[in-house]
């Protein structure tokens, strides 16, 4: 029998499923309005699926490792926020990066130390984290909203980098999200790390016990969040050119999508980044495609929810269907002819 | 008790049954005949087929063909569970499934609560689980204790209680021993033996054939989905039982290999770990094995996972080729030379829904990652190779999922994870539950190799037929200290037992 491609083809037609779904979705979008794929829309569609890529990356490694992130959106939130103020109030924007840089990833840090080490749900303990994360995204600027950061310099460099600047035809945002997945993928598919994510997503007590150092690669798993929602807040901040105290609201809900979507386990050990790329570009293309239909935001709300609930759904069954449906029978031998021996 | 070949008589026959699973045939044409008050031992290797047939029983799974009757009753299309159940066919699995933080008689009564008033009658339930408890002579049992603080063994009593409620007249067993202390193990063949005398159908499945003598009537054997045959126990000898089973003779069960004993390699200094650890000392050294025995509950486990820092120590020191080693999480312990493979390979062994590569590669990454940390592919298909030929693991690929495996592949993986590593020291815990007889010897092998490449080989085994059999010398423990100490090719199982019930005084 050939089992060659079990765990494997369980993933990848998950990815597969999800960049169909892409296909369709493009494909009835354009049906009801043509300007759909007309090249700046396609443009500005991709820029869009940049923010729910990275995000998506992010809570995919935590999930990976059987755990969840809640607190993505409230990173995203301080990493606008801080950045923004300080270079509101003249910081240049390296300094202002690097200090939100250091205060998203402690965010992260105290996500693992809370998950990894005291063992807390993840569920409550990154819950916590998000309150005390949007807390802090509102401390940053007195409970305002900021200004502008400008557009001379320093300011409009850093808006350029991030999002407005274009290289080799592609806007800069695409490139940071296309260069993050590339690392992440490297880090996920080929290295030790990698290894111990999926190791602890599968069976933590089992990976504890081959060496692995659980607390570590938590840890490491929640600061990969972090970071993501780092850079998405740069990039939000830098479309806006202010720092608004509501950004990144319901980003974890849309990573949680984004992940799940592209077939990533949100009961830990299995998926693959490629399927992320589809999972954010489904919930880009859902959200402009639903505005370009004017399709209301609460029915758009609805539609979105409603696709989350069935990928998690599918992933529950497939895996308790393998659960009932499986066991034992997978590997025997070729059944050799026997005759009884008395 | 008359053997009659009337059809009637039997409490359940099935009759050709075939089924097949997604590209394998899992039963071909299987028969099995249980007669009423009696106990039927269902013998075979994993993955023979046992589990299969039994759950075509308890409609679990549904047959493909063949015919099945229970108490004269001919089944007419697909068996499910709540019709097998009505006709009295109920399962013990070899995993209990109860509710731990319940209580005795809420586990009993789960899923066809007492309800008065719409009100839980709580009184009437304790009560009629106390009924049922006493007719399997458990009098000391209180209904309201809650099943998680219960060992193991009376768990398993209040599940073949909970199925006795519902008037199970069939009743199989899968592995039920497995998990027990010997005292349990002699509770529960009382208990076997009561339910017989009410007229009870028993199957019984189990790989511990020393045992069968005490309460099997007759046997069916089973072989890679196919019956081989049936009979009165007594009818067979040992030697015919396996062979039937492995379709081979299998001449040593227990080939010791004896080695030169060489220098002192590991020494354990005054362990003390949590409750069940309460001062251990021992040597161990190079070119021997050094077996473990005592009851269940003896403190061996948590001596070997305090060794090697998968619990935490409260004291004691442990010196390796003479030098003390701080060992604070396995992962310092497998740098510094130790490593287990642990007991319990579902929960502690494998990550049963990674491949066999990653399996087998997860505690080794350190020796094929480039500095950067990428996996060397190459390397590791090296390892994987060496892994899969010196225990055959029957696999497609090593990219199957390890969770699809059979019990004993399960273990072999779980054994070859640590074979890649130059390790000084490596324990078994129970190397060898619930896995069939030619691969258990494949893993006595692979302990006999360890033991001439001068490794120090530790194994932890609650069969003593396997501990006398594959040590050369054997600590006893009791109550979380080292009793006595025995020449496996001297000493008796008596006196093992001796030592094993030795409770110190001064507790």
């Amino acid at each position: 029998m050939n089992t060659k491609k079990i765990r494997i083809s369980q993933s990848v037609a998950s990815v597969i499923t999800a960049f169909v779904g892409v296909v369709v979705l493009m494909i009835v979008f354009s049906i009801m309005n043509p300007n759909f794929i007309k090249g700046d829309s396609i443009m500005a569609l991709l820029r869009s699926i940049v923010p729910f890529l990275l995000v998506g990356i992010g809570q995919a490694y935590v999930c990976i490792t059987g755990n969840i992130d809640l607190s993505i959106g409230s990173v995203l939130g301080m990493s606008a926020m801080i950045s923004a103020t300080m270079m509101c109030n003249g910081s240049h924007p390296i300094v202002a990066v690097l200090v939100s840089f250091v205060a998203c990833m402690a965010i992260g840090f105290i996500n693992g130390v809370l998950v990894g080490k005291f063992k807390l749900p993840p569920f409550i303990g990154t819950l916590g984290t998000m309150t005390i994360g949007r807390g802090i995204a509102q401390l940053a600027n007195n409970n305002y909203n900021t200004d502008n950061i400008g557009s001379e310099g320093a300011a409009q460099a850093f808006k350029n980098l991030f999002y407005y600047g274009k290289f080799l035809g592609l806007y800069n945002g695409v490139w940071i999200a296309l260069i993050v997945w590339a690392l992440f993928f490297y880090v996920l598919s080929f290295t030790r790390s990698g290894r111990h994510i999926y190791a602890i997503g599968s069976n933590v007590d089992a990976a504890r016990l081959s060496g692995v150092d659980v607390f570590a690669t938590t840890t490491k798993a929640y600061m990969v969040s972090s970071f993501c929602a780092f850079l998405t807040g740069l990039v939000t901040m830098a479309q806006s050119g202010m720092g608004s105290m509501d950004a990144g609201m319901s980003y974890e809900m849309y990573a949680v999508a984004a992940a799940v979507i592209g077939g990533v386990s949100t009961l830990g050990g299995s998926g693959l980044l490629v399927g992320v790329i589809a999972g954010a570009a489904v919930w880009a293309i859902l959200q402009s495609g639903l505005t370009f239909a004017h399709v209301p935001v609460a029915f758009r709300n609805i539609v979105i929810g409603l696709i989350v609930v069935i990928c998690v759904l599918f992933d529950v069954l497939r895996r308790n269907g393998k659960k009932t449906g499986k066991k034992n029978n997978s590997e025997k031998p070729a059944a050799e002819k026997a005759g009884a021996a008395k | 008790m008359e053997r009659g070949q009337n059809m009637s008589e039997y409490a359940v026959s099935m009759e050709h049954i075939t089924k097949t699973f997604p590209g394998v045939k899992a039963l071909d044409d299987v028969q099995l005949h249980l007669r009423t008050g009696e106990v039927m031992a269902l013998l075979g290797e994993n993955g023979a087929g046992k589990s299969t047939l039994m759950k075509i029983l308890s409609g679990v799974y549904t047959r493909d063909s063949g015919d099945i009757t229970i108490f004269g009753h001919k089944v007419e299309g697909d068996l499910n569970t709540k019709q097998a159940q009505e006709l009295g066919v109920a399962i013990i699995h070899q995993e209990l499934n109860m509710c731990q933080h319940l209580t005795v008689a809420n586990n009993m009564f789960l899923g066809r609560e007492i309800v008065k008033g719409g009100r839980l009658d709580t009184a009437e339930m304790n009560r009629q689980a106390v009924e049922q408890l006493a007719k399997l002579g458990i009098h000391d049992l209180a209904p309201d204790t809650i099943v998680g603080d219960l060992p193991v063994g009376r768990q398993q009593m209040v599940e073949i209680a909970k199925a006795l409620l519902v008037n199970a007249k069939v009743l199989v067993m899968d592995e039920p021993s497995s998990a027990l202390s010997n005292a349990e193990i002699e509770e529960m063949f009382r208990i076997v033996k009561e339910l017989r005398s009410q007229g009870c159908a028993i199957v019984y499945i189990s790989h511990r054939l020393q045992e069968l003598h005490h309460i099997v009537d007759s046997v069916t054997i089973m072989r890679d989905g196919h019956y081989i045959t049936e009979g009165k126990f007594t009818d067979f000898t040992m030697e015919q039982i396996i062979a039937n089973m492995v379709g081979r003779e299998i001449t040593n069960q227990f080939p010791r290999d004896t080695v030169e004993r060489g220098k002192k390699v590991l020494e354990v200094r005054h362990l003390k770990a949590g409750r069940a650890v309460k001062d251990v000392s021992f040597e161990a050294y190079e070119g021997e094995v050094l077996g473990f025995s005592g009851l269940v509950g003896a403190g061996r486990t948590e001596t070997m996972r305090a060794i090697f820092g998968a619990d935490l120590k409260d004291g004691g020191e442990v010196i390796l080729d003479g030098k003390s080693l701080t060992i604070h999480s396995p992962a310092d312990a497998i740098k510094q030379g130790i490593v287990l493979a642990p007991e319990d390979r579902k929960k502690d062994g494998l990550c049963t829904k990674l491949s066999i590569r990653d399996n087998i590669a997860l505690p080794n990454l350190d020796l094929i990652c480039s500095q950067i940390g990428t996996v060397l592919r190459k390397k590791e298909n090296t390892m994987i190779e060496k892994g899969k030929s010196s225990l055959t693991i029957k696999m497609s690929s090593a990219d199957v999922e390890a969770g699809s495996l059979s019990g004993g592949n399960q273990q072999k993986v779980v054994v070859a994870k640590w074979l890649a590593r130059n390790s000084r020291v490596v324990i078994f815990d129970e190397p060898t539950r619930g896995i069939d007889v030619a691969a258990k010897v494949e893993i006595y092998q692979i302990i006999n190799q360890l033991k001439k490449a001068g490794i120090v080989v530790i194994i932890v085994s609650s069969e003593l037929p396997e501990v006398m059999g594959i040590s050369d010398r054997i600590l006893v423990m009791c109550n979380g200290r080292i009793t006595g100490e025995v020449d496996p090719r001297s000493t008796t199982e008596q006196e093992i037992m001796t030592y094993a019930t030795q409770f110190g005084s001064n507790e």
